[in-house]
């Protein structure tokens, strides 16, 4: 009977096909140990691919891991946190202050001229330091690209000067501003109309006048200028060299409007980018801006390879009118001028790096960077031990029976993000701070940190990365105290119930604390919370709500009691959108509406000092006061730990040629990628003295 | 016939024309927006978001988003929000490397639960029947996701061979046959895992049927004759039994653009079931709603393949 052998044959023909193509697999010994290849090889697993790899367009972490290698910007952050200079091999900051004179006072320009020179001759406080004062005749200008917050441009818009005066430094000295204004009194600009000076469309006139005073207009201009010189040398993978030109145009490619650059709010403060010649390139700013430094870590586009022509080109070799940065085949296949330059890109199975010869401080040790997309963590977790990837990041669980493994070496550290609990602090009862400490002290920390993270957290105090020197170490966090909880709120004004639970006139406390779904520690906690919070007798229930309905619905629209969220930090201490009084709208990220008229002017000062030692002190007082009020209840910031192939040692090649192996150590700031360009895995496992 | 088939594929156009209203509406009214947009990060000022949902045209009333949003698709500028790419480029990518695990899978589906189920009907209530029906029962129940989890360590601590991803890694400068062979076992596992469900489905439907069929009239005929046993069932019981099959061979062709995410995301295989996954959690709008509207051309045309499969194999149905 035919139909009755197919029925049997071809089934057991199909099995044994497939179990035979087993043969001719190798095994993860020979991919590994036999392979002599795959020790010039680096390769790193992640559980999402990269979106686009473009520096002025992504804002993805993968796409960032494979930027910063392809990519390399003017400045970086050392192993301390400081600034380290790559593209720039030196700069220079300086100020330009321009003070608008009052054609309708009865002081002459040459008057105040002569006021300031005699201060500057005096040398008193800052004005020691200026180096030129000079004046300026009347001027018209036109504004800076400036829109409406609902992105409406105005059509003219011009700035028509008086007489100014201009004051050249060698340093940012932000407190000069306030003592000009009170060298010239307080008489001086009384009759003068600042907003008279701005033409522009009579329907925008108020909103865009608001937001030209918002950026820089003001009696007096504050301007730093930071000159970067260049290296010489430093060539994109394509082999053209490196200059201001390509400055300028990543500069002018992320504030086009057309390529929507998420990046476009850092580099706003952004007056003109000057190429001075091919090696120097001038930046000034429109206002005092400290952070923006740390900005121009951004890796730097190559100008000829995505310019007008260039895209022009590229839209007629696809067959298009026009093409933007964004549509460019550049971000699949990206140019840089980093250590590593791009080879292959599969998408969702691996991106292919190789390093780069040409690179100025010599090529890497690693000839191949290879990035896995691998989304489960289990699946990573068994390649990492097949040593088909070299490093795995430990989940919390899991550090105390990886850690002590004599296979790997491992690292950890803080990250740079904390968990916390937020008010909303316009609602009753958080408006009261009695409140809000006694909730504090109704929560043990320590137990979330313990059971929730398995330990792997620290406690913090504020809303500054623990690791940078803005942290305020002195801040001591709110004790875990129910009886004094219990006290406060009696103190509050409400009384205990038979039932338990907290009334104040015919008003239970009681409200709904909520967090976003999907987050298995966050949800922990909200159980955790709830619980000591009914406890002391605060009737609290809890709701998890789908991620972008909490986003949008519920912090956005400001539509919650509380809630249990976390931030990401960046190193700059800059909290004026999470803190500042002025960012409590809706959609503004300072949702819990804390308004405290210390914490802005800190905000602000911190924004303008440019003196790092004056900044920790500001930013240690800001931190104090914002820990004083308790507007969150800061959590803990999580500890990462991340284990890699114990063969892998950094090498170095003194100048005479010796060959020197090193264990790799973390940073201060636990970082221990940050020798990565000297990486190499050895075939055996060496011993190594631990010199750090 | 030929009224038949026009009228068919008439009523089909209107279904697939409210299922694209339907589909759009729901994603319209889903909220959140598209991941390149992040409202919590600093760096997204109120004038950026405001100027990617024109971009997106986001801000234009619905009728009009739902009319681009359809040009675009038949036109091919349909781009993905997510990284500026052709979205019907992601798409045909992501199919064919999906397609040879579906192909497997379906193969060894179809091959393997036929003489399972027609087996366990002839031996109704003996000791293989009633093995079958506990495995049966029991891949019908395990979590896909645990069973994957079992196999891989299984075969990764016993054999040592890698099984996840398309290929072995860094096997790239070897051979064509050998590439081709790696290109084979790698499949093995994740279509395995894909079809044990359906073996221990279809093979209990496949026995069912047969029993149906053994007990009518024609078959006791068929006995009376005295016909051989393998004349009666593999002749007479099996082609009767097969006709309701025909419906679920149709049924079938909607799943080449499913996909499964749990199984492709355990094995990083860059299929399109994580594609919709990933463009769902994305809000990647435009991605989502091409493969709803695919999958939806894909049901209606199944179904109306099974229509016509059926006017040929059952001569009852005459029109």
């Amino acid at each position: 009977m035919l139909v009755k052998r197919l029925l049997i044959l071809v089934p057991l023909v199909l099995i044994l096909f497939l179990a035979q193509s087993y043969l001719w697999i190798p095994t993860y010994e020979e991919q590994t140990k036999g392979n002599p290849s795959r020790l010039t090889q680096y390769i790193t697993g992640s559980i999402g691919d990269a979106a686009i790899l473009n520096p002025i367009l992504s804002s993805d972490s993968a796409s960032a891991e494979i930027e910063n290698l392809v990519f390399e910007g003017l400045l970086d952050r050392d192993k301390d946190l400081n600034l380290r200079p790559r593209v720039a091999e030196s700069w220079e900051i300086e100020e330009k202050i321009y003070v608008l004179l009052n054609p309708n006072s009865k002081k002459k320009p040459e008057d105040i001229l002569y006021i300031l020179e005699k201060a500057k001759k005096a040398r008193d406080s800052s004005f020691g330091s200026i180096k030129e004062i000079r004046l300026l005749p009347p001027e018209s200008v036109n504004c800076p690209p400036v829109s409406t917050r609902d992105g409406r441009r105005p059509n003219n818009c011009v700035i028509n000067y008086p007489n100014r005066i201009m004051i050249s430094l060698p340093k940012v000295e932000p407190d000069l501003s306030r003592e000009i204004k009170e060298l010239l009194g307080e008489e001086y600009y009384k009759d003068f109309d600042l907003d008279g000076i701005v033409s522009v469309d009579q329907e925008l006139r108020s909103e865009i006048l608001q937001r030209l005073k918002e950026e820089f207009l003001s009696t007096i201009e504050e301007n730093p200028v930071i000159t970067f010189y260049l290296r010489k040398g430093v060539y994109f993978h394509d082999g053209h060299p490196l200059t201001a030109e390509d400055v300028k145009f990543t500069y002018e490619a992320i504030m086009d409007p057309k390529n929507l650059s998420p990046r476009a709010a850092d580099f706003e403060p952004v007056k003109t980018v000057e190429v001075i010649d091919p090696h120097t390139v001038r930046i000034t700013y429109k206002r005092l801006y400290s952070p923006a430094i740390g900005t121009w870590g951004i890796g730097i586009l190559p100008k000829h390879l995505l310019d007008r022509k260039a895209l022009e080109e590229e839209a007629k070799r696809k067959g298009k009118e026009s093409i933007s940065i964004r549509e460019s085949n550049f971000n699949r296949r990206p140019i840089g001028s980093g250590p590593f330059k791009f080879v292959e890109w599969k998408a969702d199975q691996y991106i292919k790096l190789r390093r780069f010869e040409n690179y100025w401080e010599g090529p890497p040790n690693y000839q191949e960077y290879v990035f896995r997309v691998i989304p489960d963590p289990l699946t990573q977790e068994m390649e990492f031990y097949s040593g088909t990837i070299d490093s795995y990041s430990v989940l919390p669980h899991q550090v105390v029976r990886l850690k002590n493994d004599p296979n790997f070496q491992n690292f950890s550290g803080l990250s740079f993000g904390y968990t916390y609990v937020g008010y909303n602090l316009q609602r009753e009862p958080f408006n009261d701070i009695r409140v809000r400490k006694a909730l504090a002290m109704a929560i043990d920390v320590e137990k979330i940190i313990n059971y929730v993270v398995y330990g792997q957290g620290e406690r913090i105090t504020g809303p500054f990365p623990i690791q940078t020197p803005y942290y305020n170490h002195k801040v001591k966090p709110v004790p875990y105290d129910p009886k004094r909880a219990i006290e406060l709120l009696q103190e509050a004004g409400y009384e205990r119930q038979p039932d338990g639970f907290f009334k104040k006139g015919d008003k239970k406390l009681a409200f709904t604390l909520i967090t976003n779904s999907g987050n298995d520690i966050r949800k922990a906690i909200l159980a955790i919370v709830q619980d000591s919070w009914r406890t002391i007798g605060v009737d609290v229930r809890t709701d998890l709500v789908e991620w972008s309905v909490f986003v949008q619905e519920r912090v956005g629209k400001r539509d919650f009691d509380a809630l249990i969220l976390g931030w990401m930090m960046g190193v700059e201490p800059d909290l004026y959108q999470i803190w500042h009084s002025s960012q409590t709208g809706p959609f503004q990220l300072n949702f819990v509406g804390f308004k405290n008229p210390l914490a802005d002017e800190l905000i602000l000062k911190i924004r303008k000092e440019y003196n790092e030692a004056k900044r920790v002190e500001y930013c240690h007082k800001l931190h104090e006061v914002i820990a004083e009020q308790q507007p969150y209840i800061f959590l803990y910031c999580p500890k990462w730990t991340a284990l890699l192939d114990s063969r892998i040692v950094i090498m170095e090649t003194s100048e005479d040629g010796k060959i020197e192996y090193r264990k790799i150590t973390p940073s201060k700031t636990g970082n221990y990628m940050y020798d990565f360009n000297k990486w190499i895995k050895l075939r055996e496992k060496i011993l190594l003295l631990d010199k750090g | 016939m030929f009224k038949f088939i026009s009228k068919n594929l008439y009523h089909r156009t209107i279904t697939l024309f409210f299922v694209s209203i339907v589909s759009f509406l729901v994603i319209y009214l889903a909220p959140g927006k598209p991941t390149q947009v992040d409202p919590l990060n600093p760096k997204f000022t109120p004038e950026l978001v405001e100027r990617m949902r024109k971009e997106f045209n986001l801000d234009k009333p619905i009728y009009i988003q739902y009319l681009v949003f359809y040009k675009d698709l038949f036109s091919g500028k349909l781009r993905s929000w997510k990284d500026n790419q052709s979205v019907m480029k992601k798409i045909k990518d992501r199919f064919l490397n999906s397609l040879p695990l579906f192909i497997l899978g379906t193969l060894i589906t179809w091959t393997i639960s036929f003489p399972i189920g027609i087996y366990s009907a002839i031996k109704r209530g003996g000791f293989v029947d009633k093995t079958v029906s506990f495995l049966s029962y029991f891949f019908i129940s395990i979590p896909g996701f645990f069973f994957a989890y079992i196999l891989i360590v299984f075969v990764v601590k016993v054999f040592e061979v890698p099984v996840i991803g398309m290929n072995t890694f860094g096997l790239e400068e070897t051979n064509a046959f050998t590439r081709f062979m790696d290109r084979v076992w790698h499949l093995v596992i994740p279509s395995f895992l894909g079809a044990t469900g359906g073996i221990a489905i279809l093979s209990r439907y496949v026995r069912s049927q047969m029993l149906e069929v053994l007990q009518n009239e024609y078959i006791r005929t068929a006995w009376a004759k005295g016909l051989a046993p393998d004349e009666v069932y593999y002749r007479h019981a099996l082609r009767n039994a097969l006709l309701p099959f025909i419906t679920m061979f149709g049924m079938i062709i909607p799943g080449l653009v499913g996909g499964s995410v749990i199984i492709e995301s355990i094995f990083s295989w860059p299929g399109l079931g994580r594609l919709a996954y990933e463009a769902i959690m994305a809000r990647d709008y435009p991605v989502v709603l091409t493969l709803n509207f695919i999958s939806a051309c894909l049901v209606l045309l199944g179904t109306f393949l099974s229509d016509i499969l059926y006017l040929f194999a059952d001569p009852r149905i005459r029109l």
